[in-house]
C-alpha cells in the first residue's frame, strides 16, 4: 500500500489533471521530436556498421587495360591488402516497358566472394547466368524491369540484345539507382560478350588489410598496386579512392541528421522551458502545504522526494507516450535515409542506448526542470511556507500607476499590459519558447528563398530544355546537323567531354569528375561567374594566342570547395581518359551542386585529336514537357537512324523537379521543426494565460463586481497574451539573423552554399506576426472563456 | 483525571525558556517580537497564551514548534536544546516531539482525513507502515471522527477538519502539543467540544500551549501567559474546579 505522501501526490496530479497533461505534453513533444530523430540516426549508424562495413567495401578501384588471375594473385600477396578482384563496368542502354534509360552493367571474376564489396541476394536468382542480368534492387523501380521479363540492352553501337532480368541483388557500396536516374545491374562476362564487350577484366579493386587507414594511407597503397602494375607493362588510366568505410552519401546523410538534431535538441529545451513554467506554477500552488509538512514533520529531503517524485511520474507517463511515438517516425525516418543510402533496414533493431537514452532524458527532464523551483520552495521556512498566499501572489512587474501615467493608453490595455509583466521569469521562458519558434520559422523560410533563388539562378543559366547521350560519341557537326533538322528543334549543341581527375603533386590523381566541353560561345549555358571569366568565346586555343599549348579551364564552385588550391590564374594538369593534359584556370562558376569543369570544345578537340561528342543539348520550340517529349522521340528517331543511337535522354524541367525535390525535402524538415516548436510556444502562452487566471482569479471576480463584462474581461486576457506574443515576435526578429547563418552553413555542408539573406524580409516577418497573433489567440481562447465562467462569489473568496 | 492534578512546577520542565528574543528587520528598524522571555512549562500543563495583535504570542508559538529561531537566549524543549539543532534536525525533532494545530485546520485538501493522520507517521517512521493505519483509526476514533475517515477535507465541518488536524497532531504521540487559535474559526458549540477534548488530552498527561483569544477557553486551561509587546506581563496559574 502506498504511504499517504505517495497518494497525495497522485491525487495532486489527477486534481490538476489539464495541468499535468500539458506538462506531460509538453515532454512527450520535445522527446517526439528530438527522440525519433536520435532513433533514426542511430538506426542509420547501425545499419551502416552492420551492413555497409560488414560488406568489406572496396578501398580503391584502379582502371587498366586487362586484369587476368596472375596480376590478382599478385596484388593479393601484397602484405596491405586483403583481397582482390577483378571487374568491368560497361555503360549501356536499358529498355523496358518502351523506354530507354542509361544503365551500368557491372560483371565480377566471383560474384560470390564475401571479402571485398559483398553482394547479397535478394530474391530471383544468384549469381547471374550467362543468360540474364540481376538489377540491383535501388534501380529495380527506376527501370521499369520485372524479375522474369526481358529488357534490351544495348552497348554503343552493337545490336540491342534482349536479355531476361534473372533476380535482384543489393550492392550497398552503390549509390542508389533511383536517385542517380541509372539502371544498376550484375551480368557474366559472357552476358557482356553478346553485347559486343570484351569478356575480359579492365578494372582491379582491392580491399586493404588495415581497416582503420585513412584516405591518404589508402591512396598510398594504391599507387603503389599502380607502380606494379605499370612494372608489368601496362598503363594504368585512373585511381579511385573513396573515404575509407564510409558510404558516399554518409558525409552528407550524417551532416543532415545532425542539423536536423540539433533542432530536436532545440525543441526539446523549448518543451523544458514549457515545463520549468508549469513545475514553478504547481509549486507555488503547494507551496502553504509544504508548510503544513513540515510544521507536521516532514524533513526537506522527503518533500524534495516527493515532489521530484512526481515529476518523475510525469516524466514517465511523458516517456510511455513519447518513446513508442518516436520509435514509429524514428524508424520511417530512417528508412527514408536507409533507401537514399540504398542499405536494408529490415532486422534492425533501433538500438538499446536510443531508447535508454530517450527515457533517461524523459524522466530526467522533468525532474532536472523541477529542481530548482522544489528546492527553492523547499528552502523557505515553515513560516514563510505558512504564510504564503499561495497561487493568488503576483510580485514583481510595473506599477499600475506608472502604467496608467503612460498617455493614451486606455485604462483596461494598460492593465493588460501591466498583467503581462507581472510573472517576468515565467513571461520570459515563454517568449523565449515563441522567440525561438519564430526565429526557426523565419530562418527556413530565408533558406528556402535563398535554396528557390539559387536553383533559379542555377536553371536560368541553362537556355536548353533537352539534354540526349548518345551510346557513342559522334562528329559533332554529324550531330548538331541531324539535330537541327528535326522539326521542334530550335537550336542544338554537340558536347564532348568525359571523366576527369587532377593530377596532384606527388602523383596521386583527385576524385574523378565531369568535364564539359562545349561551343566557347554557347548559347544553352551561361552559368554566374564567380571569380575570374568565362571561356574565351573568340574559341582560340593557348597557342592561337601566342600563349602555351595550356587551354582554359573553367571550374565549378563545387569542384573549388573539393579542391581548395585551385583558383584562377593557376594552371592544372587534368587526367583524361588516361591522358595528361595541361589547362589555365580562368574562372570559377556556380553550376550547382555538382563538381564539374567547363573547357572549350575546340581546345578539347585540339588535346584529344578528335572533334567527337557524346552528348547533345537541345532548345526545343514547344513550350510544354509533351511537346517537348515529342521532340525527344523524333530526335530519338532521326539519330538512330543517322546511326546514332541515343543512350538516355532527360527534359530539363524534370531534372529541375528532382533537384527542387531533393532539396526542398530539407528545408521543408525545418519548416516542420518551426512549427513543432510554434506549438509548443503556443502551449507554453496557453499554460502561462491558464495560471494568470488562476492566479488573479479573485482580481478578476473584483473586477466583474465593479461591472466588467464577458467581454471585458476575456479581452483583458487576450491583450496579456498579445502583449508576450508580440513581445516573442520582436526577439524572434533578430534572434532569426544567427538562426538563418546556422541554417545556411548547415545546408552549404549537406548540399551545397547558397546565398543565403540572414535578415528576415518584410512578407516574412509580418506573415511571422500574422500567425503568432494567431497563436496567441488560439491559445489565450480557452483560459479567457474560463476567466469570464467563474462566479463573482466564488472568485472573490478565492485563496 | 482533573488537569490542574498533573501540574507539579516542581518536576523537570518540559519547556524551558531563558532570555528569549526574537526581533525582525523592518522598514523602521529592528522590530521586537519577543524581548527577554524566560519561563518554564511543566509536563501536563495546559496552557493559555494571550494578548493582542502583535503582542507576540505567535512567535512564541513558532519558536517553541521550531518553525522559528530565537535572536538570543535558549530554549529547552522535552530536553532538547532547539536553538542549538539545524534546520534538518528541527525536522526531525518536529516529526515526533510536537504536534501542531491551526486556526484554519491546514488539512491536506487531497488527503482524507485518515490519510492526513497518517502523514506525519510516513514521515516520522515511528511505526512501521502496517500499524499506522490503525492508530490513525484510534486516533480518529478518540476525538470522535472515526466515521468520518475516508472523506475528504472539504466534505467535513469545520468542526470535524479541526478535530481531524488534532488527531493529526497527535500522530507521533508528541510530547508538545501546540495550537494556534484552535477554535478561532469554529461556532462556539463547535469550539466549547474541541475545547473538551483538549482539555480531556491534558487530563491524560498531554502538554498543551494554546494562543486563544476565547475566554470560554482560558477556562479551561491551567496557566494564562498574557503576553504585551513581547513580554510576558502575568503568567498565573489556575486551579479550576
Amino acid at each position: 500500500m502506498l504511504d499517504a505522501r505517495w497518494r497525495k501526490m497522485l491525487r495532486d496530479v489527477w486534481l490538476h489533471k489539464s495541468r499535468s497533461l500539458l506538462v506531460v505534453l509538453a515532454i512527450a513533444i520535445g522527446m517526439v521530436a528530438a527522440g525519433a530523430l536520435l532513433d533514426a540516426w542511430a538506426l542509420v549508424q547501425r545499419v551502416t556498421a552492420e551492413t555497409y562495413r560488414a560488406s568489406h567495401p572496396v578501398s580503391a578501384t584502379l582502371k587498366l587495360d586487362v586484369v587476368d588471375a596472375a596480376l590478382l594473385a599478385q596484388v593479393r600477396a601484397l602484405p596491405d591488402i586483403a583481397a582482390v578482384r577483378a571487374r568491368r563496368s560497361v555503360l549501356a542502354a536499358v529498355q523496358s516497358d518502351g523506354t530507354r534509360r542509361t544503365g551500368v552493367l557491372y560483371a565480377y571474376d566471383d560474384f560470390e566472394r564475401q571479402n571485398i564489396g559483398r553482394l547479397q541476394s535478394e530474391h530471383g536468382t544468384w549469381p547471374p547466368r550467362d543468360d540474364g542480368i540481376v538489377i540491383e534492387q535501388s534501380s529495380l523501380e527506376f527501370s521499369a524491369a520485372n524479375v522474369g521479363e526481358p529488357v534490351t540492352l544495348q552497348v554503343g553501337k552493337s545490336a540491342p540484345v534482349a536479355v531476361s532480368v534473372t533476380g535482384v541483388a543489393r550492392d550497398v557500396g552503390l549509390a542508389p539507382g533511383w536517385m542517380e536516374h541509372i539502371v544498376y545491374a550484375f551480368a557474366t562476362p559472357a552476358t557482356l560478350a553478346r553485347l559486343g564487350v570484351p569478356d575480359s577484366f579492365n578494372e582491379l579493386q582491392f580491399v586493404v588489410r588495415d581497416t582503420a587507414l585513412d584516405r591518404d594511407a589508402v591512396r598510398r597503397i594504391a599507387y603503389e598496386v599502380k607502380a606494379l602494375i605499370e612494372r608489368g607493362g601496362q598503363h594504368v588510366a585512373n585511381v579511385d579512392v573513396p573515404v575509407p568505410g564510409q558510404h558516399m552519401h554518409a558525409a552528407q546523410m550524417d551532416s543532415l541528421m545532425l542539423t536536423q538534431g540539433a533542432f530536436g535538441l532545440l525543441t526539446l529545451l523549448v518543451c523544458a522551458f514549457l515545463v520549468v513554467n508549469l513545475i514553478t506554477a504547481m509549486l507555488a500552488g503547494q507551496t502553504r502545504e509544504i508548510g503544513v509538512m513540515k510544521a507536521i514533520g516532514a524533513r526537506p529531503n522527503q518533500i524534495v522526494g516527493m515532489y521530484l517524485g512526481m515529476a518523475l511520474l510525469l516524466g514517465l507517463l511523458a516517456s510511455m507516450l513519447a518513446l513508442p511515438a518516436a520509435m514509429v517516425i524514428g524508424r520511417q525516418y530512417a528508412a527514408l535515409k536507409a533507401e537514399m543510402l540504398n542499405f536494408p533496414l529490415a532486422g534492425h533493431a533501433i538500438p538499446w542506448w536510443a531508447i535508454a537514452l530517450q527515457l533517461a532524458v524523459g524522466v530526467l527532464l522533468p525532474v532536472a526542470a523541477a529542481a530548482i523551483p522544489v528546492l527553492r520552495a523547499c528552502r523557505l521556512s515553515v513560516q514563510a511556507a505558512l504564510c504564503d498566499p499561495g497561487i493568488a501572489a503576483a510580485h514583481g512587474g510595473f506599477h499600475l500607476r506608472r502604467q496608467i501615467a503612460i498617455g493614451g493608453l486606455g485604462r483596461p490595455l494598460a492593465l493588460s499590459i501591466n498583467n503581462a509583466f507581472r510573472r517576468r521569469q515565467r513571461m520570459l521562458l515563454t517568449l523565449l519558447a515563441l522567440a525561438a519558434g519564430g526565429a526557426v520559422f523565419l530562418g527556413a523560410a530565408n533558406l528556402r528563398n535563398a535554396v528557390r533563388g539559387s536553383v533559379d539562378l542555377l536553371f536560368s543559366s541553362q537556355h536548353y530544355d533537352v539534354l540526349l547521350r548518345l551510346s557513342e560519341p559522334r562528329s559533332v557537326d554529324a550531330i548538331e546537323t541531324t539535330a537541327r533538322a528535326v522539326d521542334g528543334v530550335e537550336r542544338a549543341e554537340a558536347w564532348a567531354g568525359g571523366s576527369a581527375s587532377i593530377a596532384h603533386a606527388g602523383g596521386t590523381l583527385s576524385n574523378a569528375f565531369a568535364l564539359v566541353a562545349l561551343p566557347a560561345d554557347s548559347t544553352m549555358v551561361q552559368p554566374a561567374l564567380e571569380a575570374g571569366r568565362w571561356l574565351d568565346r573568340s574559341d582560340r586555343s593557348g597557342s592561337d594566342r601566342g600563349g602555351s599549348d595550356r587551354g582554359d579551364l573553367v571550374i565549378s564552385r563545387s569542384l573549388g570547395k573539393d579542391e581548395p588550391a585551385l583558383a584562377p590564374g593557376m594552371q592544372t594538369t587534368l587526367v583524361v581518359d588516361g591522358r595528361e593534359t595541361h589547362w589555365n584556370i580562368v574562372g570559377i562558376v556556380d553550376s550547382g551542386p555538382q563538381a564539374l569543369a567547363f573547357v572549350s570544345r575546340r581546345a578539347f578537340a585540339a588535346l584529344r585529336g578528335d572533334d567527337r561528342a557524346s552528348t547533345l543539348v537541345v532548345a526545343t520550340t514547344a513550350h510544354t514537357a509533351a511537346g517537348q517529349l515529342d521532340t525527344i522521340l523524333r530526335l530519338r528517331g532521326e539519330l538512330e537512324r543517322a546511326g546514332m543511337p541515343v543512350a538516355s535522354s532527360q527534359l530539363l524541367s524534370e531534372t529541375r523537379r528532382v533537384l527542387d525535390d531533393h532539396l526542398l525535402m530539407v528545408v521543408d524538415f525545418l519548416g516542420i521543426m518551426a512549427w513543432v516548436m510554434i506549438a509548443v510556444g503556443g502551449m507554453g502562452l496557453a499554460s502561462t494565460m491558464s495560471l494568470a487566471v488562476l492566479e488573479r482569479t479573485r482580481e478578476i471576480g473584483v473586477m466583474r463586481a465593479i461591472g466588467a463584462r464577458h467581454g471585458a474581461i476575456m479581452a483583458l486576457i487576450q491583450i496579456e497574451g498579445l502583449v508576450i506574443a508580440v513581445l516573442g515576435w520582436l526577439v524572434s526578429l533578430p534572434l532569426s539573423i544567427p538562426m538563418s547563418a546556422a541554417l545556411a552553413s548547415a545546408f552549404g555542408r549537406v548540399m551545397f552554399a547558397v546565398p543565403t539573406r540572414y535578415l528576415p524580409d518584410a512578407a516574412g516577418a509580418l506573415g511571422w506576426l500574422v500567425m503568432i497573433v494567431c497563436v496567441s489567440l488560439l491559445a489565450c481562447a480557452l483560459p479567457a472563456l474560463r476567466a469570464t465562467r467563474i462566479p463573482t462569489a466564488v472568485a472573490l473568496n478565492y485563496q | 483525571m482533573n488537569p490542574v492534578s498533573q501540574h507539579h512546577p516542581a518536576a523537570e520542565p518540559l519547556i524551558a525558556l531563558r532570555e528569549v528574543s526574537r526581533s525582525y528587520p523592518s522598514p523602521a528598524g529592528e522590530f521586537n517580537a519577543l524581548s527577554g522571555i524566560n519561563l518554564t512549562i511543566a509536563r501536563g500543563e495546559f496552557v493559555a497564551v494571550v494578548g493582542q495583535s502583535g503582542s507576540g504570542k505567535s512567535t512564541l508559538l513558532n519558536l517553541l514548534a521550531g518553525i522559528d529561531r530565537p535572536s538570543s537566549g535558549e530554549i529547552i524543549v522535552d530536553r532538547q536544546a532547539l536553538h542549538a539543532l539545524s534546520e534538518r534536525a528541527l525536522s526531525t525533532w518536529r516529526g515526533h516531539a510536537v504536534g501542531i494545530v491551526f486556526q484554519f485546520f491546514q488539512l491536506l485538501p487531497t488527503l482524507t482525513a485518515i490519510e492526513n493522520v497518517m502523514l506525519p507517521m510516513d514521515f516520522g517512521k515511528r511505526w512501521p507502515a502496517r500499524e499506522r493505519r490503525p492508530r490513525a483509526l484510534a486516533l480518529l476514533e478518540r476525538l470522535g471522527v472515526a466515521d468520518q475517515a475516508d472523506k475528504l477535507p472539504a466534505a467535513l465541518s469545520g468542526g470535524q477538519q479541526q478535530r481531524v488536524a488534532v488527531a493529526r497532531a497527535l500522530a507521533n504521540s508528541p510530547a508538545l502539543l501546540l495550537a494556534d487559535e484552535p477554535t478561532g474559526n469554529l461556532d462556539s458549540h463547535t469550539a466549547q467540544g474541541l475545547l473538551d477534548v483538549l482539555a480531556g488530552l491534558v487530563g491524560e498527561g498531554q502538554t498543551i500551549l494554546m494562543v486563544t483569544h476565547e475566554r470560554a477557553a482560558i477556562r479551561q486551561t491551567t496557566r494564562t501567559l498574557t503576553l504585551a509587546d513581547g513580554r510576558i506581563v502575568d503568567g498565573k496559574a489556575f486551579a479550576h474546579a
